[in-house]
């Protein structure tokens, strides 16, 4: 099945990887089998096994992994809404809704025509662009983003454009007041503001901002230039310590100091660059790559030399195909200018970077579990110790920093260690981009510095209540993981140790604010089928617990909520957190553990409205389980057959025994 | 050797090994932790989280994964607090969340790591009222083993047994999340050789028997250590038994035999045990039928017989083939009535006198446990020729992938085929049959080449061997030279041969050549021969050779001559008897005796030579196509049915109680048989029981002094190779010294051994350049093959190797033959109807058909030598 031609784009992908890592190439492999034939067949699986030289069920076991790679075929055209919390809280439902109705379907199915498919998803990082649908083009595998989905006019404008064959005339981001007339035009990027000046997001609204002209003609690429050649790389280690950089993914570790655990002399050494940014209600590093690529670029370039890496990665999270493309040309733009490759800006020094694009799958966020993604096995976390410094991409030293924390460190390698420390707090030094979403008059892209006040955030530069009769009564400040705040404690100042000491995490300093019209039973239930669906199912308790919380979250939200589910979630919550065996699974139950605590009357008002006798569910009758199921059951002919319709067993029960 | 740390365990100070886990620190000291993931074989992977226990850290008190922790000084634990209790009811409440508790029909019911701890550390309330997640039930992933996805809870031992041990990803997590299941690629059934062990690991019943499904419950099976006598490992297994019946089998640990691993083959092919078609009472030809008769009737018979036949015909006319099938006991017993009663030396078993074999076997299978075990190997390279213990010897297979893997052992292969284990990389040297000694040869010239100073390669070492010169260099200089230089540049190089490349007339020259590829590579070469039947060795040790007495001691040594003499109140011939093959070949004997073996259905010459003796007598467990022809057959136990002693590959002497009995027959153990026959004949040998046997091996063999039944306990004794290695040593310089013609091994008839060696060179000489004759035909042993003992269970039919021959692609496309294609295979001996498989292990020029394969009996083609030259067509 995987043809000469298919094989030789195989092929080529798998030289990216250093010598008898080949089998790191098994996602982008496996996308070029997807684009020809819409999904992966076993038989393709099969041969590709043999190429990469392991076992069929490997691939068969990463196929089956990562949500991008389908099993059977989809359509022509795949459209999957987002319907997570930040998107929720804008109308995903509807947005759903509205697509089902244009379509004829129901989301998980497709159109009679091949042309749709349509299914719900779990947060596709636009959550200030909400609501929206990504649309995969299944000829050419391309994604492109649909947003600000407003209405069914919206939708049914898509559908229309999708119809003419215009819809992928470009992959940037499409919107109804960009394109009112159909006919494919992009938007640009999507609203940012904060500090003046800003340098993280300073680019962005320039022309051809992501070009390496516009780039070079703002200084860039400079401070690269001076470094490489000026600098020792301990002394540039030194300097991101001193700057006090902290990790912008969400865990806050001090950049320079995870630097300083790499090995003495151990080599090669790896820079994994983690794109894979998918925690609901972040939307910063997607930007940054959409237009302003090269600023990543030179943060990588720079952190190299510091490292001493010559091997650089970028993991990109799949559905950022835009991000990727433009990501991609601006590889080719530096490594033509000689910026990248085996003698960067002539000092000799090699760097070589690939860029990776994982396949739908949250888990791979986490360090350890990306580096099993690259490494092409399921996205699952490893064991700590040895940690990636020590032993990480291909068990040698590695560095995994988020987009955002390498473009800090171009900022702190330009105007210096002094100047970065003028900003924010002690202990949470640097600028920031928040990501504003939810409920709020202007969601989008704040830079500011550390310990701006959360209303400051939400109130003046976000506008605001979206509704003014609608006061907002919780906000998450890190990313859909962190404990909520209420309106007591919105006066926190956005620094880590703040928002700690507030009870909560600044996270990946993704801020979701949620009014008055929306229930916290609602909210707790969408968190929760998010990290059902994304548990990577490694360990028990994340993997059981988070399932079992959305089944009582979802009897409660149908009306068949009982009392005593409080204490039983309060429970599961408390035997998942801490117990889990990597921290996204811990992380998992903070809003629902923050949530019961804090809003604990809304779901018992939900249980006893809607449940007032506290009657349980009906269970259905489990089949019984015999050995000769061939033969059919004694009693069925007896006084104890069953009365009513015959029982019909589940499929895969009937099948008996040879 | 590690340090000791000291850490506080539930307020106790303990001192353990540095390094070590905590969940085995705490196993060590009596606490116990409940654990589903973690397995002391495997490595730890942390996901049940079933472990957490309660450590102090700088950070304060937390739970952590003591499976994955290792001990380190100073380190306080408490696995007994409230805290952990209530963590580990809730973690079991999330595993048997979704667990369908049809432990009423489970098998794995009773004998349940789940149940078990459910007992001790859970709930004992469920709080699900939602219903519970549904996915396959009772589906195969191999013909032996069932899969049910909902009882699983996700500990991914199968996974990482097949990974680790096998090598073999055949089994993964499939989907993620809640929906993560454990199951094979679509139609990738899994094959490995030792699957089963998965069974065994399985936590719970998710991986089920498919062979003894619903054919036991834990409860109520009675459990006999025993081993498994299908090959020359001697795994250790024990025999679950019920009302008289072999039930299940599964794998005992001996760590140093088998770890606690067992093949396929060994853990479900036992339903031949149990068969109905197992004889159960003496049958005696009359009027040309087999009828059955009384034991009296029988033996009489056969004694009557076998009297006048001596009379007549001279002790020299009789002959009895022995078996590494059956136990020391029987072989002693057999060889001791045809030496002592009859007079007679003919007396030998398949592999025999007919192999240029070294009688101490491997010098232990410890050394290739030690690279993952010890800090100490015993052995770094090591070089496999003619055996394949992918097909002949599973569990040598998995030690020597864990040794290559994790061991960093170097492999160096030499054999027909390109066999699995050349997947490690390590020199591949192919060669033809017949071309074992040139290419031996050839590696000790390159070994000398490459060990040679300059100066002394100019001035050249003679070849050393005149064989050298007499064929073309095998395709694989590179190889050799690679191979050779590996075993320079070894510290503990060990050298394995098989019978295979040591069988018949090149048999010498082979030995001669590994000898001389030893010396060639310094002399720190280590030399074993394997045999590959259950009791291979203890056949040989137990002198079932035409040439040796018991205890490897030559017939031509007076004082052990007089010492058994003494033993037995008898005189010893001296005269060297006749091998398997001499046996069978000539119809020179009038009176055979065969006990476990199956010869007519090798060769269909031998059959027909077996026609036309005036006595054959036939100790067997099945009618095999040898027991139809016999004029007496006698029921015989199998080795569950009695005690009995086995001897593996590696001298280890082990037990085999007996486990079951059958009311309704009328069988007894072989050497049992055979002191009522020698009673017959006017010996009284008075062995009550086996033990008495095996007491009296003890003073017969006196290498087996002292391994007494009981003195050989569960886990077997080897006999010390030390004594024999001096002795050998004496021997290998006086054959250095004198020619061929000495005793080692003796073939019989010099005379004829000449004239035979004659024809074959002539032979071989023509043959190569017939081009009538292309291919050149491999034959071995493949681990589902066609045997009686494997093909009666059922359930792994369609795993036996097909009657087939296989081709190399090249070889296939330019005859013109797909896969499945029937051809005719002709030698100038004979032909065979066989269907085409296409194997890549195939080398180009040669066609393997393996032995034992049903209704073809691959000597059809042979002329007796190791190498026929074959051409396959079309029919």
């Amino acid at each position: 099945m995987i043809t000469e031609l298919m094989r030789q784009e195989i092929d080529e992908i798998l030289a990216r990887y250093p010598a008898g890592r080949q089998r790191s190439g098994i996602l982008p492999a496996l996308y070029v089998i997807q684009r020809e034939y819409g999904y992966c067949p076993v038989q393709a699986q099969d041969e590709l096994a043999d190429i990469l030289g392991i076992a069929p069920a490997e691939v068969g076991a990463v196929v089956g992994f990562y949500t991008m790679l389908h099993e059977q075929p989809k359509a022509e055209y795949h459209i999957e809404v987002c319907t997570n919390v930040p998107c929720m809280l804008r109308g995903g439902k509807q947005c759903l809704h509205d697509f089902e109705n244009a379509l004829g379907i129901h989301h998980g199915e497709k159109t009679a025509d091949d042309q749709f498919a349509l299914d719900h998803m779990e947060c596709l990082g636009s959550c200030g662009t909400a609501p929206m649908a990504a649309i995969t083009d299944q000829k050419t595998g391309q994604i492109r983003y649909f947003e600000n989905l407003d209405s069914a006019e919206d939708i049914e404008k898509v559908i229309t454009l999708l119809k003419s064959g215009n819809g992928f005339r470009s992959l940037e981001r499409w919107t109804p007041q960009a394109d009112p007339n159909s006919e494919g035009a992009a938007d640009g990027p999507y609203r940012t503001g904060g500090m003046e000046p800003r340098y993280l997001m300073a680019r962005l609204n320039q022309r051809d901002s992501h070009k390496i002209d516009t780039y070079e003609a703002d200084g860039g690429y400079e401070t690269a230039r001076r470094v490489l050649s000026e600098v020792a790389p301990a002394d540039m280690v030194d300097q991101i310590k001193a700057s006090g950089i902290r990790g912008r993914g969400g865990a806050g570790f001090p950049t320079g100091v995870k630097w300083g655990f790499l090995p003495q002399g151990v080599y090669p050494r790896y820079l994994v660059v983690n794109a894979d940014e998918s925690e609901p209600g972040t939307f910063k590093d997607r930007i940054v790559m959409e237009y302003d690529p090269h600023q990543l670029l030179e943060g990588i370039i720079l952190s190299c030399h510091a490292i001493e890496s010559e091997k650089a990665f970028i993991y990109i999270r799949g559905e950022y195909y835009f991000a990727y493309v433009r990501l991609q040309e601006a590889i080719a733009e530096a490594t033509a200018k000689g910026y990248l490759g085996d003698n960067i800006f002539g000092s000799g020094k090699k760097l070589d970077l690939v860029l990776h694009r994982g396949a739908g799958a949250y888990e791979c966020g986490e360090e350890t579990a990306q580096l099993s993604s690259l490494e092409g096995y399921r996205g699952q976390p490893r064991l700590k110790p040895p940690f990636p410094a020590v032993e990480g991409l291909y068990a040698k030293p590695t560095i995994v920093n988020n987009v955002e924390s390498i473009c800090n460190v171009t900022h702190v390698m330009r105007y210096g260690v002094d100047w970065y420390k003028q900003f924010g707090a002690e202990r949470s030094p640097g600028m920031r981009i928040f990501c504003l979403s939810g409920n709020v008059k202007r969601p989008g892209l704040y830079e500011l510095p550390h310990a701006t006040p959360l209303n400051e955030l939400v109130y003046e530069y976000g506008g605001g209540p979206e509704d003014d009769n609608h006061e907002i009564k919780a906000i998450v400040p890190g990313g859909l993981s962190m404990k909520l705040l209420t309106p007591d404690q919105f006066d926190t100042p956005l620094d880590f140790e703040s928002v700690a000491a507030a009870g909560s995490l600044l996270g990946s300093a993704g801020v979701i604010a949620i009014d008055a019209r929306t229930t916290m039973v609602e909210v707790a239930r969408r968190t929760l089928s998010f990290y059902r669906e994304e548990s990577c199912g490694k360990c028990t308790p994340c993997r059981e617990g988070t399932a079992w919380l959305e089944k009582i979250l979802l009897r409660i939200e149908e009306g068949q909520g009982l009392g005593r589910d409080l204490e039983l979630m309060e429970y599961i919550a408390q035997n998942i957190a801490g117990k889990s065996f990597c921290p996204f699974g811990e992380a998992s139950v903070w809003g629902l553990q923050s949530n019961l605590l804090k809003f604990r009357s809304e779901f018992t008002a939900q249980v006893e409205r809607a449940n007032p006798d506290e009657v349980g569910p009906v269970l259905p009758i489990r089949p019984a389980y015999r050995p000769n199921t061939h033969e059919p059951s004694g009693l069925r002919a007896s006084a104890f057959a069953p009365t009513g319709e015959t029982i019909v067993l589940h499929d895969d029960l009937a099948t008996g025994d040879d | 050797m590690t340090e000791n740390v000291t850490l506080t365990i539930n307020e106790k100070e303990v001192s353990l090994p540095s390094g070590i886990l905590l969940v085995d620190a705490a196993r060590m000291v009596d606490v116990e932790i409940p654990v589903f993931c973690s397995h002391p074989k495997l490595d730890p992977v942390g996901c049940c989280r079933m472990c957490l226990v309660e450590v102090d850290g700088p950070r304060g008190t937390a739970m952590l994964a003591s499976c994955t922790l290792p001990v380190s000084e100073g380190m306080v634990v408490r696995t007994n607090t409230e805290q952990v209790r209530t963590v580990q009811e809730a973690n079991l409440g999330f595993i048997l969340l979704n667990h369908p508790l049809d432990c009423p029909i489970c098998d794995k019911g009773g004998e349940c790591p789940l149940q078990d701890q459910t007992m001790r550390f859970g709930p004992g309330i469920s709080q699900l009222i939602e219903p519970k997640r549904l996915a396959k039930k009772h589906y195969d992933i191999s013909d032996t083993i069932v899969l049910d996805q909902e009882r699983c809870v996700l500990c991914w031992r199968c996974i990482r047994y097949l990974e680790e041990w096998e090598d073999k990803p055949q089994l993964g997590l499939f989907e993620r999340g809640n929906e993560t299941i454990v199951d094979i690629q679509d139609g990738r059934p899994v094959d490995a050789k030792t699957s089963g062990n998965i069974i065994d690991l399985c936590p719970v019943g998710a991986l089920t028997n498919r062979v003894a499904r619903f054919a036991f419950r834990p409860w109520e099976i009675d459990r006999t250590p025993s081993i498994c006598i299908h090959c020359s490992i001697g795994c250790n297994v024990r025999l679950d038994s019920r009302t008289h019946q072999l039930r299940r089998i599964v794998g005992r640990e001996n760590m140093q035999v088998n770890d606690q691993w067992i093949c396929d083959k060994g853990r479900f092919a036992h339903a031949w045990v149990n068969d109905e078609t197992r004889l159960t009472a003496p049958l005696l030809r009359k009027n040309g039928k087999l009828t059955p008769v009384q034991w009296s009737e029988a033996l009489a018979y056969i004694a009557a017989k076998l009297t006048s036949i001596k009379e007549q015909h001279g002790a020299d006319a009789i002959g009895a083939i022995g078996s590494g099938k059956v136990s020391n006991e029987s072989n002693y017993a057999l060889q001791r009535l045809f030496r002592g009663i009859v007079g007679t030396n003919n007396i030998d078993h398949r592999d025999g006198g007919d192999v240029a074999a070294l009688p101490a076997g491997l010098p232990a299978l410890a050394d290739l446990m030690k690279p993952q075990y010890g800090p100490d190997p015993q052995v770094d390279t090591i070089f496999l020729f003619g055996v394949d213990p992918s097909e002949e010897l599973p569990v040598l297979d998995l030690h020597l992938k864990r040794a290559v893997h994790r061991g960093g052992v170097k492999l160096i292969i030499a054999h027909p085929r390109k066999i699995e284990l050349t997947r490690y990389n390590g020199p591949y040297l192919p060669y033809e049959p017949g071309a074992e000694a040139t290419l031996l040869n050839r590696l000790a010239q390159a070994a000398t080449d490459a060990g040679a100073e300059p100066e002394q390669k100019e001035v050249g070492t003679p070849p050393v061997d005149a064989l050298t010169e007499q064929s073309k260099l095998p395709p694989c200089a590179d190889a050799a030279v690679a191979a050779a230089t590996l075993l320079l540049e070894a510290h503990r190089p060990l050298i394995i041969y098989g019978p295979m490349a040591a069988r018949g007339q090149d048999g010498h020259s082979v030995y001669d050549g590994l000898t001389n590829l030893a010396l060639a590579t310094g002399n720190r070469a280590q030399l074993a021969y394997v045999g590959l039947d259950g009791n291979a060795q203890g056949c040989r040790d137990m002198g079932v050779l035409p040439h040796r007495l018991p205890g490897h001691l030559p017939l031509d040594d007076a004082a052990a001559r007089a010492r058994l003499e003494k033993l037995w109140n008898c005189t010893l011939s001296n005269r060297p008897g006749r091998t398997y093959k001499q046996m069978l070949d000539v119809g020179a004997l009038a009176a055979l005796f065969v006990m476990g073996a199956n010869p007519a259905d090798e060769h269909p010459d031998w059959a027909t030579n077996l026609d036309t003796l005036d006595l054959l007598v036939v100790f067997e467990l099945l009618l095999t196509e040898t027991a139809q022809k016999a004029d007496v057959v006698l029921p015989a136990f199998g080795w569950a049915e009695s005690d009995g002693t086995f001897t593996n590959l590696e001298r280890r002497v082990q037990r085999a109680p007996k486990a079951i009995s059958n009311p309704k027959s009328r069988s007894a153990p072989d050497w049992m048989i055979l002191a009522h026959l020698a009673q017959q004949l006017g010996v009284d040998w008075s062995f009550p029981d086996t033990q008495s046997v095996t007491a009296e091996i003890t003073q017969a063999v006196p290498v087996y002094a002292g391994l007494t039944w009981d003195a050989l306990g569960d886990q077997g004794r080897q006999w010390d190779a030390r004594t024999l290695e001096s002795e050998e040593r004496g021997e290998r310089e006086e054959r250095n010294t004198h020619s061929h013609a000495l005793s080692f091994p003796a073939l019989g008839n010099a005379r004829r051994t000449e004239e035979e060696r004659g024809e074959r060179n002539t032979h071989s000489h023509s043959s190569h350049s017939d081009s009538n004759y292309p291919l050149s035909l491999v034959t071995g042993t493949v681990l589902y093959d066609g045997g009686t003992l494997f093909r009666l269970t059922e359930q792994m039919q369609a795993m036996a190797h097909g009657a087939s021959v296989s081709l190399s692609p090249t070889d296939a496309a330019a005859i013109g033959v797909e896969a499945g294609d029937a051809v005719t295979v002709q030698s100038e001996q004979g032909a065979l109807d066989l269907s085409v498989a296409v194997d890549a292990q195939v080398q180009p020029g040669t066609a393997w058909i393996p032995e034992s394969l049903p209704g073809a009996p691959v000597g059809a083609l042979l002329n007796g030598s190791g190498a026929q030259r074959v051409k396959v067509e079309r029919k």
